[in-house]
């Protein structure tokens, strides 16, 4: 029975700041075990919905239930089964990374038989164990992420939402974030993560994309990447604008989308279309570095998605 | 550079309209403690709690307590019939004083050469209407004994004077306490709050890093403190207009000297102790400290300026050491302007004081800033 | 309330005090510092008044009586001045508070009986220091005419005695000289006790500026657990420094101590938790460090001097004045510190003060835990 409940389900969500809706009519349900991420660009109202569902932001219309319990009424319940990491580093810069962690231990009632057991297993866990003493302040952007993440696992929570806990960390950092993210995921912990970067969405077991406020779709990622009907070619050319403007016309193109110099093209057919570009470009003089046909990713998929959602506010 | 110093300027004070509880506190605290000062100074004491035991019954303890009454000093709290009722409500500090008639106070008193005991008790756990109640019934039996004295032997004594002295109050005939306190007030205020808005001023990004963004952007250091002391010298000039115009038009003290003068001085001053907050603001870390350097220095300062302590009779080191305060020499000068009405040709040595303690404190606290800076 | 809770609030909040040796000594020193600064200007009594002479008379007794009035250290001589002219330039560079102008005639006038006139001209914009002056100096012209011509003023049948037909023996309990400072420095210990509270005030925005605040609004904190926790240091701050006053006050400043101690400081514990709590009150509504600064000085600072009958009687204000001064624990507290102080009195006189106290720290933490929300917006 309890399996089958949706652990966080959000209905008709909106918050409003004075008259400007940062988030409006979320719906969507993550179930127990997800791995679910918000993606989306700076302002979407990714860090507004975490907010929203960890108790930090009241509701302006709608419903949300976290681990069956109403935000509306139940926030402060909701609290002691959440653990929610903050954007910005919001841990106690003076105080050290032990201090830290026993702070919130000592909030969550973490037994203490079980606390030291715990922070040495946590600390472990994120690679800590040699910056025990050290102040939080003096700690390395990803380790500060690694301890918020400890902080916030110190009591066991079934739930956990991160607010973008990859941003502004080293690539390394970043991966290492992510495969304790997996690990976590594989122990059966519901994530609900932030995101900006779309290779990091991949990662996830199901993906809702946000875009100015509202969530303009939710679903595995592949079934994400399905929403191109068509193949992708990559065009990597010096003189990208003029060849924006050939291929544009052509029959079969659906998009082109502009990644610095390369031109991501949404075609019928790769294989026939390649070689009419060839054709074209070598007529009109212009010279490119690769041309060839790529699997779809999750970008492509998201910048369609969003044009497609422009092209329907502007009509 | 000017463009860049005002860019800085600018958004200073687009944070100043986002955090405008402090600023406002600069523009009018001031203004209401120097409301809630001369309100104070202004009214009397009145409405003292005085009890009254009264053993002699007569016409003149009556007179005597409706005399008392008709200072305006005491409100009569009760009439008690034995000394420990008095005891008890002195212990308790429920009255500021009692005053016994003992039986036979009248008829002593009307006898000739007789001289009736009065005795009066003070709660001294209050000095300050202890004093004024003291001074009150002074007063009171003083002018009962002159009349006492006419009746009985003919002469009054303020005819035969042992000897006659007249008072001359110079700049300020009635003794307004308006007077004496506004200016000093108005001087010192304006000290405190430029010495704390600017102590906070970097203190607020250093805590906050913000200040590091700043120093990775194309901007000297000069440039950066000029950027931030500008909005400072503005609101805390502003300030001083306020507090100045609050004296003047609300407690009718006058301006005898140049008001010209008087605002050219105040712009020297303000960056005086602009450097000093800004001093304050690299010793200190946080906005915490940064509040208590202030509390401690603006507090020491308000001491050896001579109004709250008289320097004259302090230990010659401390005498010294006031020399060296810039207040001091700017209370020195408000009053000079405002109530003696004099100009430079007398406050010349304030001024060159103050000139050289600024040149010393801008200096030292330019070079400070900018080290701390870089 | 859990007690875990609000020791690990207690305790991360100590940290912030005790980390830093540098704003250790500063909080945990200045209420102590800022009362002994208070105090010595309040025990500074005035002395060595600079005072000029404009002697027109020159006579061997008008010289006698400068003499007389310059002797000790109440007066310090700053010269002969020959003009009115001079006495105005002297006043207008501050060089002395008070100019004695002895008259022609002086010693004739004396000497007839007359009496003597004097004039004494003082700076207005100083006028303490000249008050004091010409305090000083009409007691001692008093004494002089006194010496020199008791016996004749005598022979002419005047009593000076018989000129205070009444003995009024005024006797001041508690303080028998009225010396301000044996009440002021005890009063003055609810102003510098509200330092802490201004700090407290901090605390609060100091978490929403360096977004510490959300980490802690998402954990299942009470809101009770997490301002008392935040108020505990500060109380520490606040009873330590209640251990060094009075003894410094002893010591120092001969202030004297006539209650019970152990009482003293339990009281001063109630005091600390209603001032401190109503320095939460306003670090609730704050959102940054300065804001909450600029209004515990006009809530905290600024009404601790005026509003709480320190140096202007309680009694003397306006209704609506006297009806604020009881919302502020410095009124009840400054009436406990110089009931046990001064009065030595005890708990059967203080207990409507205390339970006053107790209500408005009850009070305002509760205030500040309704409209604390444990939220961001």
């Amino acid at each position: 029975m309890q399996i089958e409940q949706p652990i966080i389900q959000v209905s008709g969500l909106s918050r409003l700041y004075k008259e400007v809706r940062a988030v409006s009519d979320l719906n969507f349900v993550v179930q127990p075990g997800d791995l679910f991420g918000l993606v989306g660009p700076d302002g979407a109202g990714k860090t507004t919905t975490l907010r929203l569902l960890a108790g930090l932001l009241s509701i302006s219309e709608g419903e949300a239930s976290v681990a069956g319990m109403d935000l509306k009424s139940e926030s402060e319940g909701v609290k002691s089964r959440i653990g929610y990491m903050a954007q910005e580093f919001s841990l106690y810069a003076e105080l050290s990374v032990v201090e830290n962690l026993r702070f919130f231990a000592d909030i969550y009632d973490v037994p203490v038989g079980e606390m030291d057991q715990r922070m040495e297993r946590l600390l472990g866990f994120a690679n800590l164990l040699g910056f025990k003493d050290r102040r939080a302040d003096k700690l390395s952007g990803g380790m500060q992420k690694k301890l918020a993440l400890a902080c916030c696992l110190i009591h066991e929570p079934k739930i956990l939402l991160l607010d973008e806990p990859t941003t502004g960390v080293d690539p390394i950092s970043r991966r290492e974030f992510w495969n304790i993210l997996n690990q976590l995921h594989l122990a059966g912990t519901t994530i609900l993560v932030s995101t900006p970067y779309m290779d990091e969405a991949d990662r996830c077991s199901k993906i809702g994309l946000m875009y100015q406020g509202e969530m303009i779709m939710h679903a595995s990622p592949r079934e994400i990447r399905q929403q191109i009907d068509g193949e992708i070619v990559i065009l990597l050319t010096d003189n990208w604008k003029k060849a924006r403007e050939i291929v544009s016309n052509f029959p079969g193109v659906q998009e082109v989308q502009t990644y610095g110099e390369a031109l991501h093209i949404i075609v019928d057919d790769a294989d026939k279309r390649i070689k009419q570009f060839e054709r074209n470009l070598k007529k009109a003089n212009i010279t490119h570095q690769g041309l060839r046909s790529a699997p779809a990713r999750m970008e492509e998929a998201f910048i369609s998605l969003m044009h497609k959602m422009e092209e329907r506010d502007v009509v | 550079m000017l463009r860049r110093i005002w860019a800085l300027t600018t958004k200073e004070f687009i944070h100043m309209r986002n955090d405008w509880w402090l600023p406002a506190f600069m523009l009018f605290g001031g203004v209401l403690e120097l409301m809630l000062v001369g309100w104070a100074t202004s009214r009397p004491i009145t409405n003292l709690p005085l009890m009254v035991l009264d053993m002699d019954q007569s016409a003149t303890s009556r007179q005597v307590v409706t005399a008392f009454e008709n200072t305006g000093t005491f409100m009569i709290e009760e009439y008690v019939s034995d000394f420990e009722q008095i005891e008890s409500a002195l212990q308790d500090g429920k009255i500021t004083a009692a005053v016994i008639f003992p039986k036979g106070f009248e008829a002593e008193l009307l006898a000739n050469g007789g001289e009736p005991i009065l005795p009066v008790l003070i709660n001294g756990a209050e000095s300050i209407p202890g004093r004024e109640a003291q001074g009150s019934i002074e007063g009171v039996i003083r002018s009962l004994g002159e009349q006492v004295v006419i009746e009985q032997i003919g002469i009054n004594p303020e005819q035969f004077a042992g000897f006659d002295l007249s008072l001359r109050v110079w700049y300020n005939q009635s003794l307004s306490e308006a007077y004496y306190s506004l200016p000093a007030e108005l001087a010192l205020m304006l000290e405190f709050t430029v010495l704390l808005f600017a102590a906070l001023a970097f203190s607020r990004e250093k805590e906050l890093g913000t200040l590091e963004q700043l120093l990775v952007m194309p901007f000297s250091s000069l440039e950066i403190i000029i950027g931030k002391a500008i909005p400072v010298m503005i609101v805390g000039f502003v300030d001083f207009v306020l507090m100045l115009s609050m004296t003047v038009l609300f407690f009718k003290v006058p301006i005898r000297g140049s008001l010209a003068l008087l605002l050219v001085l105040a712009i020297g001053y303000l960056l005086v102790e602009l450097g000093k907050g800004m001093v304050i603001s690299v010793i200190a870390r946080t906005q915490h400290q940064a509040f208590l350097i202030v509390m401690l220095i603006g507090m020491a300062d308000f001491m050896f300026t001579g109004y709250a302590a008289p320097v004259e009779a302090m230990p010659q080191l401390l005498q010294w050491f006031a020399k060296l305060v810039p207040a001091h020499h700017w209370l020195a000068i408000v009053r000079g302007i405002m109530l003696k009405g004099v100009g430079l040709e007398v406050l010349w040595p304030n001024l060159l004081a103050l000139f050289i303690l600024g040149t010393v404190i801008i200096t030292f606290s330019l070079r400070y800033v900018r080290r701390a800076l870089n | 309330m859990s007690f875990r809770h609000l020791l690990a609030v207690t305790r991360k909040e100590m940290n912030h005090i005790v980390r830093d040796p540098y704003t250790l000594v500063l909080v945990l020193l200045s209420p102590t510092i800022l009362l002994l600064v208070f105090a010595y200007a309040l025990t500074v009594d005035i002395s060595h008044v600079p005072v000029a002479i404009l002697d027109q008379d020159r006579t061997q007794t008008s010289q006698a009586f400068v003499q007389q009035i310059m002797a000790g250290d109440d007066l310090d001589l700053y010269g002969y001045v020959d003009s009115i002219d001079e006495i105005e330039d002297l006043l207008a560079r501050s060089k002395v508070k008070a100019v004695v102008t002895i008259g022609p005639g002086f010693s004739d006038n004396l000497y007839a009986l007359k009496g003597i006139s004097l004039q004494i001209n003082i700076d207005g914009t100083e006028p303490e220091s000249g008050g004091y002056a010409v305090e000083h100096i009409s007691l001692r012209a008093t004494e002089f005419v006194d010496d020199l011509l008791a016996d004749q003023i005598r022979a002419i049948g005047i009593d000076f005695e018989s000129f205070d037909p009444i003995d009024l023996r005024v006797r001041a309990w508690f303080n028998p000289s009225l010396k301000p400072r044996n009440d002021l420095i005890p009063g003055l210990i609810s102003m510098v006790l509200g330092i802490p509270a201004m700090l407290v005030a901090l605390t609060i925005a100091h978490e929403r500026e360096h977004g510490t605040l959300e980490q802690l609004l998402v954990t299942p904190i009470k809101r009770t657990e997490l301002l008392v926790g935040k108020m505990i240091p500060y109380l520490l701050v606040g009873l330590v420094n209640v251990i060094f006053i009075p003894a410094l006050a002893r010591v120092l400043f001969k202030v004297p101590f006539n209650g019970n101690f152990v009482l003293f400081f339990i009281l001063s514990a109630v005091f600390m938790a209603a001032i401190l709590s109503m320095g939460i009150v306003l670090g609730v509504f704050m959102k940054t460090q300065s804001a909450a600064l600029a209004l515990s000085f006009l809530m905290i600072f600024f009404p601790g001097f005026f509003l709480t009958g320190i140096f202007f009687p309680i009694v003397s204000m306006p209704d609506i004045m006297r009806m604020e001064s009881l919302f502020m624990p410095g009124t009840h507290y400054a009436i406990i510190t110089r009931g046990v102080f001064l009065n030595g009195v005890g708990l059967e006189v203080l207990w409507p003060y205390t339970v006053f106290l107790a209500i408005l720290a009850f009070s305002f933490t509760a205030i500040a835990a309704i409209f604390f929300k444990k939220r961001l917006a």
